[in-house]
């Protein structure tokens, strides 16, 4: 009886996908005007339920991850990060507006989208905030410090969250090292992660509690 | 709960005999009529946009079978909800699966390009399955307690006529279960014959187009490396669901609306009319300041001026409506197509019959206006309106209904973040400003003056223009700024502005390390 049935459910199942020829999607190199005020990359505008919508969050981890906007519509979410090349991305979150305010001081916000693959540790407002205002101003003034700065926050490759424990080298020429382990990730001992693995369209942010400073 | 188990699979058997049949239909009449794909459809332009690119962004290339599966999986619920209803209330059951059939004949009607007879193949889903539900439930439905139980059959054990009966009702019940199963399966079948049929078809005729040559040829193709973009890597804009893939031997072009004689084209209609080739660059609205959403190719087409001309074009009619078998409408001034630039109904790509995920048959190209008001692909129907009367696909989103191509330009070598030893440098990218042209591009580093760069050899005012500078880089780091003048003196606004509404405005600029 259980054969008979399980053969019978076999067979709806199988009768219900038959017809559908439904061929895979397109390139993924393709883009889509959206809503939304920035360029999005899609390959096909297409869909899931909401309700099934969940597992892209997966990858991403930390206690700062519950501070990011969660409406998917939110610019700063991490919906719409995820198909924002990196410093549009960060822009739009205004968790990074400091950050933002700097790169675009530095100009490094198209190098930044325009890279291939980038690993980005995004220090927080709060991050700047720690600085005394008088230091942080002189180095927002000073585009070649912030410059160097900046690029000491930046891998020049994807980094996922399983391969971030170790020494990178930034675009700043200098190594940083991340150690830890699980979700408890620190930078060069003094930064935290306190958001990890966001994905953007072209690199990968990981959101830190305090300013990394290159040794030289 | 196990004796919901027949009734819940009765409900799916019923339901999907009756998909089955309707898909059949619709492979046999117009895949587009298929209710999953209709529902399908209507479900993605129902999902916000945000919703749709994490879809995309979290589950890639599976995002499609992931909603036709998930689609799938809310209809198998329902049926065997309906299954189960038809225990006790069969009237409310029957009802329940003929109001599932009309909600895909709506959806299926109600697609952009939907015809009446689109609702057939769902109006017919739903009367399969609920005659299916009607023929099976009472076979399904536990044994009724019946006043005169027939008399045993020789040969059967007496003693226990109950479990007996159960039997017979069950064996019923298996025979039907397996006749319906049996011809879903057929149906389904060969509903996926003819439709891989119908896709084979597409590629063969594709295969077999022998390209005329243009009585109004391009000049001589360049030469320089980088100019023409190759097909593979052209950038892709669609909302397709699926690729179409259009047999040109069953298609048409018509030409509706406000004009005095609406005309129906063939594909061979339209490929033995004189042929232009040009060479054009396109781009996307969405693509920002130095992104990668442009490119450049040899392009040859039926110019579309003489035939909206020869249609008879009304007088207050601006806007020209292409629709296409996406289901994409791409609103597109009458002014522009008729103002004697190389708007075009393009069947060949860089020397190639389109490919298919490129619009074959044939796509609207327009020069000089972002693709997404310009260059419908796919295309089945061009209906002259008014703006006034009719916002198209992304009109209706909030982009703007008029969107010229602005002057750009772009740093492509050496690449953001680039180590550079000292010494000469090649710095080079492209510049456009499709119908204006450009005159100059001019690279500045870090604070120096702005220096003059070398326009390569272009094709018309309709492509990019290629540029390069010799940089004598010295050690540190350093700032690189493109800007471009065009045909007509303007100078590339500075001013950064996003995609949204009308196209990026900002010079590229790039940081890298010399030393």
């Amino acid at each position: 009886m259980y054969g008979k049935r399980k053969l019978t459910t076999v067979f709806a199942v199988a009768a219900f996908s038959l017809s559908l020829g439904l061929a895979a999607c397109g390139s993924e190199n393709a883009t889509t005007p959206t809503a939304q005020p920035t360029g999005v990359p899609t390959a096909v505008p297409t869909t899931v339920p909401t309700g099934t919508a969940t597992p892209g969050a997966a990858g991403v981890f930390g206690p700062g991850c519950g501070t990011l906007p969660t409406d998917p519509a939110n610019p700063g979410s991490l919906e719409m990060m995820a198909q924002q090349p990196v410093a549009t991305a960060a822009a739009a979150n205004p968790q990074l507006a400091t950050l933002t305010a700097a790169v675009q001081q530095a100009g490094l916000a198209d190098t930044l989208n325009s890279a291939e693959a980038v690993t980005v540790f995004a220090p927080v407002n709060e991050a700047f905030a720690k600085i005394p205002k008088e230091q942080l101003d002189q180095v927002l003034a000073n585009p070649e410090q912030l410059k160097k700065i900046l690029t000491y926050h930046v891998v020049g490759q994807k980094v996922a969250a399983d391969k971030i424990a170790g020494t990178h080298q930034t675009l700043e020429g200098q190594d940083i090292t991340v150690t830890g382990s699980g979700q408890d990730f620190k930078v060069n001992d003094t930064a935290t992660i306190i958001c990890g693995n966001i994905p953007t369209r072209n690199g990968v942010v990981y959101l830190v509690d305090g300013v990394l400073m290159p040794p030289s | 709960m196990r004796q919901l188990i027949r009734p819940a699979l009765t409900g799916l058997l019923a339901a999907a005999g009756g998909i089955a049949t309707a898909e059949l239909v619709a492979s046999l009449t117009r895949p587009e009529a298929s209710p999953l794909v209709a529902i399908g459809g209507t479900v993605i332009d129902a999902t916000p946009t945000p919703v749709k690119e994490y879809a995309v962004s979290t589950f890639g290339t599976y995002d499609k079978p992931l909603l036709i599966g998930t689609i799938l999986l809310v209809l198998a619920a329902l049926a065997a909800a309906a299954g189960v209803l038809a225990v006790r209330h069969r009237t409310a059951a029957l009802v329940l699966v003929g109001l599932l059939g009309l909600g895909g004949a709506a959806a299926a009607l109600t697609r952009p390009g939907g015809r009446p007879l689109d609702a057939l193949p769902a109006l017919l889903a739903g009367a399969v399955s609920a005659a299916l539900l009607a023929w099976l439930a009472p076979k399904a439905a536990p044994a009724p307690i019946s006043p005169a139980p027939p008399p045993p059959s020789p040969g059967a054990q007496a003693g226990q006529p109950g479990s007996d009966r159960a039997g017979t009702g069950r064996r019923g019940f298996l025979v039907a279960a397996g006749l319906v199963a049996l011809g879903t399966a057929l149906a389904g079948g060969v509903a996926a014959l003819v439709r891989r049929r119908g896709a084979q078809a597409a590629d063969q005729a594709r295969g077999q187009i022998t390209l005329p040559a243009p009585a109004d040829p391009a000049p001589p193709a360049l030469t320089t490396p980088g100019f023409y973009t190759p097909n593979q890597d052209f950038y892709r804009v669609d909302i397709a669901l699926t690729v179409p893939r259009i047999d040109p031997r069953d298609w048409t072009l018509k030409i509706t609306g406000r004009v005095d004689r609406p005309v129906e084209l063939t594909f061979d209609d339209l490929i033995k009319r004189p042929l232009t080739e040009r060479d054009i660059t396109l781009n996307c609205v969405s693509n920002e300041v130095g992104g990668p959403y442009v490119g450049t190719a040899r392009w040859l087409g039926v110019p579309l001026a003489p035939l909206l001309r020869a249609a008879g074009v009304q007088a207050g009619a601006d806007q020209l409506v292409a629709r296409a078998a996406d289901g994409i409408t791409i609103g597109t001034p009458v002014a522009t197509v008729l103002d004697g630039r190389d708007a075009m109904l393009a069947l060949a790509m860089n020397g190639q019959p389109l490919p298919l995920e490129h619009g074959f048959p044939i796509r609207m190209l327009t020069p000089g206006l972002y693709g997404y008001v310009g260059a419908a692909k796919w295309i089945t129907e061009l209906e002259l309106t008014t703006f006034a009367t009719y916002d198209a696909y992304w009109t209706q989103r909030g982009w703007a209904a008029q969107a010229p191509v602005k002057t750009a330009s772009r740093i492509d070598r050496p690449k953001a973040f680039a180590r550079l030893a000292p010494g000469p440098v090649t710095v080079a990218g492209v510049a456009w400003a499709q119908r204006r042209g450009i005159s100059a591009v001019e690279v500045q580093v870090d604070g120096d003056p702005w220096r003059q760069a070398t326009l390569l050899p272009t094709a018309s005012t309709d492509t990019w223009v290629q540029w390069t500078w010799d940089w004598a880089a010295t050690k540190g780091s350093h700032t690189l700024r493109v800007r471009a003048t065009d045909g007509t003196g303007q100078v590339q606004p500075e001013q950064r502005a996003d995609p949204f509404p009308d196209g990026a405005t900002g010079w590229h600029t790039l940081v890298m390390t010399v030393g």
